[in-house]
């Protein structure tokens, strides 16, 4: 029964504006506060900042580094406000927490620009997990803000052997807002979601990081291609669809002289 | 977390309720409904009366066409009677409409509720309007109302058009709602354009966008100020549609190229194994 209720549930999530993404899940958790849990861990919001008093550095803020009210740094591993028993990553994966931070850093300055992220870690029974956040937000334009939010998720199952089977869920969600005397307000946001699976050959930790860093690049290059294809191309088009700005009579008298050349010329 | 275990009171329930079957996307508000009740099912059906006004709220401004003898009206405030009776002032009818299931019966002559003073403007605007649609709207609708008052009359136009796709994930709405005042041998205009769309494959993406639009025409007769106007509103929906073209081409030319770039600088994907080789020396070199 809570299974279908959560499906009800993710179903109205994606209908309703995500412009809103932040209100209407805390409403609908109001209003089934028996699918909280389920609810946050599977609706992802526009990834929120803080800083981090011990090494004054910025991290993203997502359900996977929440405990309780608090939040962990991925730069000195603590929570804030502090928790005791926080839950952490063991030694050894924290060690590749570190340098998947370190890693992810130089891929987010190398395609972004600028921007914060972030990467958590927690170990799973054959494996362990991850999600690597990256915010950005556009100043390029005073006129139109911008704002991107990808939100990768990766569980990794290390089998005997030298493989590991990984799983990438990623989503990315794009904000883009404008107010001019001639377009009025014009709010095109949202977000979309893909996954993938690979097994690849795994050698130590870092080996793990490469794959992952590859699967997560080629993922969010798809995923740019796709969203400026959806944003730009997409709901555009559907606009043109609801209102013409070429007359139907103009539309009618091209279509006359196009068939007319055609039976000059055409065969 | 231990918040979220309280319970929510009935008012703020309803209130929640209201909200997410008010802002469904266009051609969304059935399944809206669906999945709510879903979710309410431990209380029954006890709040379904008030879902239905929430639901016919949402299709009032959302100016919902109806069939009313083989013509389309649209459903608005603008033409809401007592008894949850419409108008069409086109056709000259009135009819009883069940606003959430969109059910018309009971269809009858209009008599009084068609104000003389205004019909000769609002007819003459209806037809050149009707003209403007055609052109410009592949499956536009239009509803022209209206009234007099005193010396002055107000019209009101509101014009529509949607396409629904849900098998290909997506669904659109335009709204443009249009109130002239005449007095005096001059007309205020006034209007509100909307525009909705919904992309929802693998995603939620939505387009909100709205302007509101202000000018005055001189009136010399009822023909020539449906001209007049019928070329005013012309030219304000063009115009608002050429600017939000305008921002999709810098918002995808400028504002999306600058949060993320298709490829580094280097023109070349990561190297990986370099990048965690570069990290490792730097921690040798600490």
């Amino acid at each position: 029964m809570t299974d279908l209720q959560l499906d009800y549930a993710l179903d109205l999530m994606r209908r309703l504006p995500p412009q809103k993404v932040e209100k209407n899940l805390s409403d609908l958790i109001d209003l089934v506060p028996e699918l909280c849990e389920d609810l946050l861990s599977s609706v992802d919001q526009p990834l929120r900042v803080l800083r981090d008093k011990q090494t004054g550095k910025d991290y993203l803020l997502c359900d996977y580094n929440r405990d309780g009210d608090s939040y962990r740094s991925p730069w000195s591993n603590t929570y804030d406000p502090p928790l005791s028993d926080g839950a952490k990553p063991s030694d050894r994966l924290r060690d590749i927490e570190v340098s998947a931070n370190s890693a992810f850093d130089s891929y987010r300055e190398l395609y972004y620009e600028g921007g914060i992220s972030s990467v958590y870690m927690w170990d799973l029974d054959h494996g362990f997990a991850g999600a690597i956040l990256i915010k950005k937000v556009g100043d390029s334009s005073p006129k139109i803000k911008g704002c991107w939010d990808s939100i990768h998720v990766i569980e990794v199952v290390v089998s005997l052997g030298r493989n590991a089977h990984y799983k990438l869920t990623s989503t990315v969600m794009l904000w883009l807002q404008t107010s001019k005397a001639a377009s009025g307000t014009m709010n095109l946001g949202g977000s979309l979601t893909r996954q993938v699976e690979k097994d690849t050959a795994v050698n130590d930790g870092n080996s793990h990081i490469a794959n992952i860093g590859k699967l997560v690049e080629e993922m969010e290059n798809k995923m740019r291609n796709t969203l400026n294809e959806i944003y730009f191309g997409k709901t555009r088009d559907i606009v043109q669809d609801l209102r013409s700005l070429t007359p139907a009579s103009e539309k009618d008298k091209r279509q006359v002289v196009a068939n007319e050349l055609k039976s000059k010329f055409g065969k | 977390m231990s918040d979220y275990a309280d319970q929510i009171s009935d008012q703020e329930r309803d209130r929640i309720v209201h909200d997410f079957i008010t802002h469904s996307p266009p051609g969304e508000v059935e399944t809206i409904l669906n999945d709510v009740r879903h979710l309410l099912n431990k209380d029954g059906s006890s709040n379904l009366d008030k879902m239905m006004m929430s639901i016919a709220k949402y299709r009032l401004e959302q100016f919902t066409p109806v069939v009313v003898d083989k013509e389309n009206v649209l459903l608005t405030t603008h033409g809401a009677l007592d008894n949850n009776r419409f108008l069409d002032p086109r056709s000259k009818k009135t009819f009883h409409c069940n606003v959430a299931k969109k059910e018309v019966s009971d269809i009858q002559a209009a008599s009084s509720e068609i104000d003389q003073n205004a019909e000769g403007y609002r007819s003459e605007i209806d037809n050149g309007l009707d003209k403007y649609i055609k052109e410009h709207y592949p499956s536009g609708l239009l509803t022209v109302y209206g009234k007099s008052s005193g010396g002055s009359i107000s019209i009101i136009a509101c014009i529509e058009d949607h396409k629904f796709s849900p098998e290909n994930f997506w669904n659109g709405r335009w709204r443009s709602e249009w109130k002239i005042e005449i007095e005096d041998g001059n007309a205020k205009v006034v209007g509100v354009l909307k525009t909705q769309v919904h992309y929802y494959e693998d995603g939620n993406v939505q387009l909100m966008s709205h302007k509101d639009c202000k000018d005055n025409l001189t009136v010399s007769s009822e023909k020539q100020l449906a001209e007049d106007l019928a070329k005013l509103i012309a030219k304000c929906e063009s115009d608002y549609q050429v600017a939000i073209n305008a921002n999709y081409n810098s918002m995808s030319t400028t504002t999306f190229k600058a949060l993320r770039r298709q490829l580094p600088v280097t023109r070349t994907k990561i190297d990986w194994n370099k990048i965690l080789g570069y990290q490792i020396g730097k921690e040798i070199g600490k």
